[in-house]
């Protein structure tokens, strides 16, 4: 499956990409996006089957970046990774249709716990 | 439901909280700590023992503005800063570290940090974007929440500090 990773911080997508691999989702494709507006873009142009993304980032935030994609009929599964992790963002998130939230800092753990039956 | 203010009371914006009557340094090592293994490595530890700071040091903090509105600064040497990038980067990190690297990567590890000092505090709060560079001044001296760390035998600091100047003393 495809998964498109949105963070502002290149190390951070690096840190995602490596929590994944130990966590044993290592047999998928890998897209990037810089921000939400890129992020909105490439599920146009790459299709991903899921969404890890950051909340606070310029241009477009995650949370905006998931209203936008709601608003245009995509239902494609959406998660937040973030130093977001208070119990109101995580309100935000659930009902902005995300389907989990996994707080920074996080573990191959956490990562477990919230893509085992998301990933296939 | 009325009340006389009868001028002993505090009024409503002498109820700003400082940062020492919603945290203590305990509550910001645990999420210093949690952060360090996550990111730098399950084997790296911050050691609560102060150190010398050198003369070049670098900062990297995040903003939290809500009930209780300051910055979250981490500050290390800049030789420290650098190693922290490295050790975030493993394997990709590139022989020569240009400073985007270091702003990314230390940068990174205030955002969490302060994402989690956020959570910890009243709400709701905002929280900016990571900036590294020198640290914001201290506005108030009762208003700051103080670690000193070592990593690597090395000096580290993560200050939460307010933003906002001491509320005028009334009589």
């Amino acid at each position: 499956m495809k998964i498109l990773i949105a963070d502002d911080s290149r190390v951070m997508r690096q840190i995602v990409i490596r929590t994944l691999r130990q966590a044993g989702y290592d047999d998928h494709d890998i897209v990037e996006a810089e921000d939400g507006a890129e992020a909105l873009a490439k599920v146009g142009s790459e299709s991903p089957d899921l969404i890890l993304s950051d909340w606070n980032m310029p241009n477009m935030t995650g949370i905006e970046c998931l209203e936008a994609l709601r608003a245009q009929g995509s239902s494609v599964p959406f998660g937040f990774v973030t130093s977001e992790g208070s119990a109101e963002m995580r309100e935000k998130a659930a009902n902005a249709g995300a389907l989990f939230l996994i707080a920074k800092p996080f573990t191959e753990d956490t990562f477990k716990e919230h893509l085992d039956g998301v990933i296939a | 439901m009325s009340t006389t203010d009868t001028g002993q009371r505090r009024r409503g914006s002498d109820s700003r909280p400082v940062i020492t009557d919603l945290m203590d340094e305990d509550t910001i090592l645990a999420v210093a700590g949690d952060a360090w293994i996550s990111l730098v490595g399950e084997d790296e530890v911050l050691v609560p023992i102060p150190g010398e700071m050198p003369g070049d040091v670098l900062s990297s903090w995040v903003d939290v503005v809500g009930p209780w509105t300051g910055s979250v600064v981490l500050t290390t040497g800049r030789a420290t800063a650098e190693a922290l990038s490295r050790a975030l980067l493993r394997e990709s990190a590139p022989e020569v570290l240009d400073d985007e690297d270091v702003e990314d990567a230390f940068g990174e590890i205030a955002n969490v940090v302060g994402g989690s000092i956020k959570a910890a505090l009243p709400g709701p709060s905002g929280l900016s974007l990571p900036q590294v560079g020198h640290s914001p001044l201290v506005r108030n001296p009762a208003d700051v929440c103080r670690v000193e760390v070592l990593w690597r035998g090395e000096p580290l600091t993560i200050s939460v500090q307010g933003a906002l100047p001491p509320l005028p003393v009334t009589h």
